[in-house]
C-alpha cells in the first residue's frame, strides 16, 4: 500500500486511526503490529512471513547478544553475525540475487538460469533497521526489547517500512513504550503529512509527467535535455522526500517523532553539503555502521580514501541492483574525496553562486547516471545534453516546457527554506491555525483530485 | 479548551478523511459509469485464495477508487486544476476556444506502416482503391488551439501518404475542410473527435469526382437537429463544463422508403429500414446514431441508387456518417471494420462482385491502428 492512494487515504488511515484511539494504551503496540502487516501485506500477502520472519530472527539475536554481551563476548558477536548475515542474506537474495547471476552470465563459460524473485517492497529500509537493533545492542548503545511484540512494532512500523527513513532502534527505543500521544504532536503530524503528500502528488507526480513527455518526444534539443531530466531532479527530490515527511507525519499522529530525512538538499553549495542534507537517515546509518567501523579517517589518508570509495560504492548498489547504480555512487565517492582533499579550498573562496551551480551541476548529472539504466541510453542523452551545436529545443518539447513551466518554478521554489522562513514569521500569531487548516485542505481536495483521476501511481522508491 | 483552534488542521483532516470513508460505506454503488462508458468494479468475493495471491487487495483498491465518493467531481477539479496551472492538455485533450475539446497530435508511429498495408493490398486488388483520411480536428481548426500546444504534423503526413500510396487514389480533404471551416462551417464536433454531419458531407462533395458521382447539393436533404451530445472527448478530458454539440441527420427523402440496413455482428444479423439508428438519441453519446456505430460487418442496399455499382468500405467510424450519403449513389454499401471483422477482404470483394474499394480513416486512428495487416 502506498500513502498517496485513495485506499490508504480513505480507508486504511481513518480506520487505523480510530482503532489506535480507542484502543487501551498497553494493546496499542499491538494493534500497531497487526495493521502494520496489513499495510505492508496488501499487495503480496505472501511477504508477510518474511516481516515475521526478520521479527523473529532479529529479536532472538537481540535477546542473546543482550545475554552474552557482558559474560561471554565470543558468544555475543557470534549472534551478531547471525543477524548481519541474515539480513544481509535476505537483502542479497531478494534484491541482488537476479543481477549477479545476469552479471556472472556475461562469463562465457557459464550459462545459469535467470532468476526471476520478486523484490519485497521496503526490504531495502527493513533490513538496515533490525541491523541496527542487533549492532547497537551489542555496542550497549540502545536497550534490548524484551517484548516481541513492541519488536515487531519497531521493524514493522507502517509510516516508514516501505521506502524509510531508516530509523535506528535507538532513536525510537523509549517511543515504543513511553510514548505519550498529545493534539499538539497529532496537529503537527497532520500538517506534515499534508506537506509531504502535496510534494508527492502536486509536485513529484507532475515532474514525472513533464520528464517522460519529453522524452517521449524523442529529438528534444540539448535545452529540452536540460529541462527533462532538471524535472526528474525535482521529480525525485519531492517524491522521496514527499514520502518521508508523510512518514514523519504519521509518525507524529501515532506519537511517534522521527529524525529529519531531508533538509533542502539542492540549496547545497558542495556534494559534501549535498549529502548531509539528502535522505540523512541513510548517510548516518553508513556512517555509523561501515564508515567509522572500518576506520573512518582515523588510519591515515590513503586508508580513508578507500573507506570513502567503499561507503559510496555500498551507498550506491544499495539504489538499485545494477551498474549505474554502482558508477553513481563512486562518481559521488569520487567528488567527495576530490572536494576533501583538492577542491575544497578553492571552492570556499569562490562566490556563492559559483558554489551553487557547481554543486547543482553535478548533482544534475548525477541524476542522469542514477535515471538510465541502459548505459547506451546514458551516453545518448549525455550527447543530447551538450550538442549545443544541435537544435536548441524542439517544438513540443519547447511546448511542454511551457505548459509545466509554473510547476517548475513552484518545485524550484518549494526546494529552498523560503516558504518555510515566512510561515515562521506567522508561527506564532493567530493565524497560524488557520492558514495550516487552509493548506491542508487544499493540498488533500487537489490531491485527492489528481489521485482519483490517475488510479496508477507507484513511487518511485519502490525499486529500492 | 481555549485554544481549541489550534487544532483546526487536525479537525478538518479527520473530517475529510472520515467522511470520506463513511461515504463510500453509506452510498449506493454505481453499476456503470455513462461518461467513461464502462462497468464500475464492484465489490470483490472475499476468499482465502484471493486473499493470499493478493488479488482480492487488486480488487478491492479499483473497487473503492471506481466508487469514490464523488468521483467525477474529482476528476473534473483535476482537469480544471491542471488547466489553472497553465498545464492544458494534461489529459490528451486540449480545452480550446470556442468550446472545443481537442485532442492532441497523436504519435504516427504506425502510419507509414498503416499506408504500406493499404497500398499492398491496393496494388493486388482488381478493383480501383480510394483512400480518404480525416484530417486532425487540430490541424484544420487550429486557430481555437491553446498558446501552447504540441504541433500538429498532418501536412508532413499527407504528403508522405500521397507519396506512398502509389497503387492507390488518394483523396487530399485538406484543402476543402480548411476553407468549410473559414468559411464558418462547424467540420468537427466541439466534444467529439469525429467529424460532423457537415464535415462528412464536405468530404462526400470531394469525393464526386474520383467516385464518380454527382454529389447532391445540400438542399437536397431535410436536417433535423438534436441538441444535448457529449461526446468521447467530453467525457475523458474532465472538462465538465464544456457545453455540449448538436448531432444533425441529413436525411435524404427521396431513399426514405428503398434503404435497408444489415449489420451482421457476433452471428446476429438485424436489419433496419434507414440508416440513422435514433434509439442512440437518448445516451449522451449520440454519434452512433449513424448506422448503429461499430460493427464488423455492415450493408445497405439502396433500390433507388443511381447506379448498380456496389461499394465496399474498409473504415474506422469515421464512415459511419460518411456513408450515408453514399448510399444514393451504390445499389450496395458494404461497410467492414477490420478491429472486429477477421474474414479475407479480397474474398468478400470477390464473392459479392463488388466494384470499387474506399478506404476511410481518420488520421489518428491509422496512426495507431494495428489491425491493418490483416487487409489482404
Amino acid at each position: 500500500m502506498v500513502f498517496s492512494s485513495l485506499l490508504f487515504l480513505f480507508m486504511y488511515l481513518p480506520i487505523v486511526l480510530i482503532l489506535y484511539y480507542i484502543c487501551p494504551r498497553r494493546w496499542r503496540n499491538l494493534l500497531l503490529f497487526i495493521v502494520n502487516l496489513i499495510f505492508y501485506g496488501w499487495g503480496e500477502p505472501i511477504f508477510v512471513t518474511l516481516m515475521i520472519f526478520s521479527t523473529i530472527v532479529d529479536y532472538t539475536c537481540g535477546y542473546f547478544i543482550n545475554k552474552y554481551r557482558e559474560t561471554n563476548k565470543k558468544k555475543a558477536k557470534g549472534f551478531l553475525i547471525a543477524s548481519v548475515c541474515i539480513n544481509l542474506g535476505l537483502l542479497g537474495f531478494f534484491k541482488y540475487a537476479g543481477f549477479l547471476t545476469n552479471t556472472l552470465n556475461y562469463l562465457p563459460f557459464l550459462n545459469i538460469p535467470a532468476l526471476k524473485i520478486p523484490l519485497p517492497i521496503g526490504i531495502s529500509f527493513y533490513t538496515f533497521q533490525t541491523m541496527s537493533y542487533s549492532i547497537d545492542v551489542y555496542r550497549g548503545d540502545a536497550p534490548v526489547q524484551k517484548n516481541i511484540i513492541t519488536f515487531g512494532t519497531y521493524v514493522s512500523l507502517f509510516p516508514q517500512l516501505i521506502a524509510g527513513p531508516i530509523v535506528r532502534y535507538k532513536d525510537v527505543a523509549y517511543q515504543l513504550d513511553h510514548r505519550r500521544e498529545t493534539l499538539d504532536q497529532f496537529t503537527k503530524g497532520v500538517c506534515l503529512f499534508c506537506v509531504g503528500l502535496g510534494k508527492k502528488v502536486l509536485i513529484a507526480n507532475q515532474m514525472g509527467a513533464l520528464w517522460d513527455n519529453i522524452r517521449e518526444t524523442g529529438e528534444m534539443g540539448w535545452l529540452g535535455s536540460w529541462v527533462g531530466i532538471i524535472a526528474y531532479t525535482f521529480q525525485i527530490y519531492f517524491d522521496f522526500s514527499g514520502y518521508s515527511d508523510m512518514a514523519c507525519g504519521l509518525g507524529n499522529m501515532f506519537g511517534f517523532e522521527f529524525l529529519k530525512n531531508f533538509n533542502y538538499p539542492y540549496i547545497s553549495k558542495s556534494i559534501t553539503e549535498f549529502w548531509r542534507r539528502w535522505h540523512i537517515s541513510l548517510g548516518t546509518w553508513f556512517r555509523e555502521y561501515v564508515y567509522i567501523p572500518l576506520g573512518g579517517n582515523r588510519m591515515g589518508v590513503p586508508r580513508q580514501i578507500l573507506n570513502l570509495l567503499i561507503v559510496w560504492f555500498l551507498t550506491g548498489f544499495w539504489h538499485g541492483a545494477d551498474f549505474n547504480f554502482i558508477f553513481w555512487g563512486l562518481y559521488f565517492g569520487l567528488l567527495l574525496v576530490l572536494e576533501k582533499f583538492i577542491l575544497k579550498k578553492w571552492l570556499d573562496k569562490a562566490p556563492a553562486a559559483i558554489q551553487h551551480i557547481y554543486a547543482l551541476f553535478f548533482i544534475v548529472i548525477g541524476w542522469v547516471l542514477f535515471y538510465f539504466s541502459d548505459l547506451g541510453e546514458m551516453g545518448a542523452f549525455f550527447q543530447s545534453m551538450f550538442s549545443f551545436g544541435g537544435a536548441v529545443i524542439t517544438p513540443d518539447a519547447g511546448a511542454l516546457t511551457l505548459s509545466y513551466l509554473p510547476m517548475l518554478l513552484v518545485a524550484a521554489l518549494a526546494s529552498t527554506p523560503l516558504m518555510a522562513k515566512l510561515y515562521k514569521k506567522v508561527e506564532n500569531t493567530k493565524a497560524a491555525p488557520v492558514l495550516q487548516a487552509l493548506f491542508c485542505c487544499v493540498v488533500l481536495g487537489i490531491a485527492t483530485a489528481l489521485l482519483v483521476s490517475q488510479s496508477y501511481n507507484p513511487f518511485l522508491y519502490f525499486r529500492f | 479548551m481555549k485554544k481549541a483552534y489550534k487544532f483546526l488542521p487536525a479537525a478538518l483532516f479527520l473530517i475529510f478523511i472520515v467522511g470520506m470513508m463513511v461515504l463510500f460505506f453509506v452510498l449506493p454503488k454505481k453499476e456503470y459509469s455513462s461518461s467513461e462508458k464502462r462497468y464500475l468494479e464492484q465489490a470483490p468475493k472475499f476468499s482465502f485464495q484471493s486473499l493470499l495471491s493478493g488479488k482480492f487487495g487488486e480488487d478491492f483498491e479499483k473497487f473503492l477508487s471506481d466508487q469514490t465518493a464523488g468521483r467525477n467531481f474529482w476528476v473534473g477539479l483535476s482537469s480544471y486544476y491542471n488547466y489553472a496551472i497553465g498545464n492544458n492538455g494534461s489529459t490528451g485533450i486540449y480545452l480550446c476556444k470556442n468550446g472545443y475539446l481537442v485532442n492532441d497530435p497523436e504519435k504516427m508511429d504506425n502510419l507509414s506502416r498503416n499506408i504500406s498495408y493499404i497500398n499492398g493490398f491496393a496494388e493486388k486488388c482488381p478493383i480501383d482503391t480510394t483512400v480518404l483520411v480525416a484530417p486532425s480536428t487540430g490541424y484544420i481548426c487550429d486557430d481555437i488551439l491553446p498558446d501552447v500546444h504540441k504541433q500538429y504534423r498532418d501536412d508532413e503526413h499527407f504528403e508522405n501518404m500521397k507519396a506512398e500510396l502509389a497503387s492507390a487514389r488518394f483523396i487530399d480533404v485538406r484543402e476543402a475542410f480548411k476553407k468549410e471551416y473559414a468559411d464558418g462551417n462547424q467540420i468537427y464536433y466541439k466534444t467529439d473527435h469525429h467529424w460532423t454531419a457537415y464535415g462528412a458531407y464536405t468530404a462526400y462533395r470531394e469525393l464526386g469526382d474520383v467516385l464518380g458521382y454527382t454529389p447532391h447539393t445540400k438542399e437536397d436533404y431535410t436536417v433535423t437537429s438534436y441538441p444535448g451530445f457529449y461526446g468521447t472527448t467530453y467525457s475523458s478530458s474532465g472538462f465538465w463544463m464544456t457545453k455540449p454539440d448538436t448531432v444533425e441527420v441529413w436525411d435524404n427523402p427521396a431513399n426514405d422508403s428503398t434503404v435497408i440496413t444489415t449489420i451482421t455482428d457476433n452471428g446476429n444479423v438485424t436489419e433496419q429500414k434507414d440508416m440513422f439508428y435514433l434509439n442512440h438519441l437518448e445516451d449522451d453519446d449520440k454519434y452512433p446514431i449513424y448506422l448503429d456505430g461499430n460493427h464488423p460487418y455492415t450493408m445497405i442496399e439502396n433500390s433507388a441508387a443511381s447506379s448498380n455499382e456496389k461499394l465496399l468500405v474498409v473504415k474506422d467510424s469515421f464512415a459511419h456518417s460518411l456513408v450515408p450519403y453514399l448510399a444514393d449513389h451504390y445499389s450496395k454499401i458494404i461497410m467492414v471494420d477490420l478491429r472486429y471483422y477477421t474474414d479475407s477482404v479480397s474474398q468478400l470483394i470477390e464473392q459479392e462482385g463488388i466494384d470499387r474499394v474506399l478506404v476511410v480513416y481518420s488520421i489518428d486512428n491509422l496512426a495507431t491502428d494495428t489491425n491493418l495487416g490483416w487487409l489482404e
